[in-house]
């Protein structure tokens, strides 16, 4: 049986981006500020592997404005927690059959 | 040489790629937790010192007055702070960026519970005032409260489907209710044992949860 890495998640930024996001509840976002303060990430960067992660479905995002403030929220799809749970059951596979 | 399947060109090799999502989920679910481990085991200490030094102060009162020495009360009001603003804190801490459902969910449970909380305690003022008897006001104070805010959050959290909250409080109101039987001064310190052992349940279940792998069994 051949165990095939997801590659969009398989690289660690995304992985750690993912990860976070599945801690959360079904269905709850987080905020931009929050996650590049939880993964240490410049922001330019974040946004580079997030627009990744949603231009496959994995995440989705929303931006909001009050007032002069607007805010960006994250949430992780259905279709990234699958993911993400397909992903670390490949991993699971390949280090059982290590 | 022989290729691991799955692994990137990179040299993110399997085993790499699992430690990472261990570290990121453990790391997520910590700062996600607003009633942390640490806090649940500070509780449990609080409630034996708190209980157990309301206990000292009443066992040996011939005949029993329910009076509770000033010394005791103010350790229990300091403790008491200190666990309100903590868990003020841990609240405030694991919601910063988080919307949604299940945060708006979190919200009512922690307003009901604090309601709870308030009223549990607030109809003890009642009798204080209609001076019931000692046996009364010592048994009352150390069980009843607790019974009721055990039962109301074992409830509640069922109904929210907060499995281990709801374990939680069910253990809060089996101490309170086998407190009942430990007469007006042992009620305090079946309590205060009861409450201790609950807090140590659910900080190592919370600890347990926080620390389990996503990748290894």
């Amino acid at each position: 049986m051949t165990t095939e890495l997801d590659p969009l998640i398989h690289v660690p930024t995304r992985l750690k981006i993912v990860a976070t996001l599945a801690a959360l509840p079904d269905g709850d976002a987080l905020s931009f500020t929050r996650l590049q303060d939880m993964l240490g990430l410049t922001p330019g960067n974040l946004i580079i592997q997030l627009r990744k992660l949603e231009e496959a479905d994995y995440i989705s995002s929303e931006k909001t404005r009050n007032g002069a403030v607007q805010k960006t929220t994250v949430t992780l799809t259905s279709h990234g927690r699958a993911a993400l749970g397909a992903d670390t059951q490949a991993l699971r596979d390949l280090l059982g059959g290590l | 040489m022989d290729h691991i399947p799955g692994t990137a060109r990179d040299g993110f090799d399997p085993g790499q790629a699992a430690a990472l999502l261990d570290q990121a989920t453990r790391r997520a679910r910590r700062q996600f937790t607003p009633l942390s481990p640490l806090l649940f085991t500070y509780r449990a200490v609080v409630a034996l010192v708190v209980f157990g030094g309301f206990w000292l102060s009443v066992r040996g009162q011939h005949p029993y007055t329910g009076h509770i020495s000033g010394w005791a009360i103010a350790v229990a009001v300091v403790l008491a702070a200190i666990n309100i603003g903590w868990t003020a804190w841990g609240i405030g801490r694991a919601g910063t960026g988080v919307s949604g459902p299940a945060q708006r969910k979190w919200q009512a449970w922690t307003g009901i519970m604090t309601a709870a909380w308030i009223i549990g305690y607030a109809v003890t003022a009642p009798l204080y005032h209609a001076g019931v008897s000692h046996p009364v006001w010592g048994l009352y104070p150390a069980s009843a409260p607790l019974l009721m805010i055990g039962l109301a959050g074992a409830a509640v959290a069922a109904a929210f489907r907060y499995w281990p909250l709801a374990g939680t409080a069910l253990g809060i109101a089996v101490a309170a209710a086998a407190a009942g039987f430990g007469g007006p001064a042992g009620s305090w310190l079946i309590t205060g044992i009861g409450l201790c052992a609950v807090c140590l349940g659910i900080a190592t279940f919370t600890a347990w949860r926080q620390r389990r792998s996503m990748v290894r069994p």
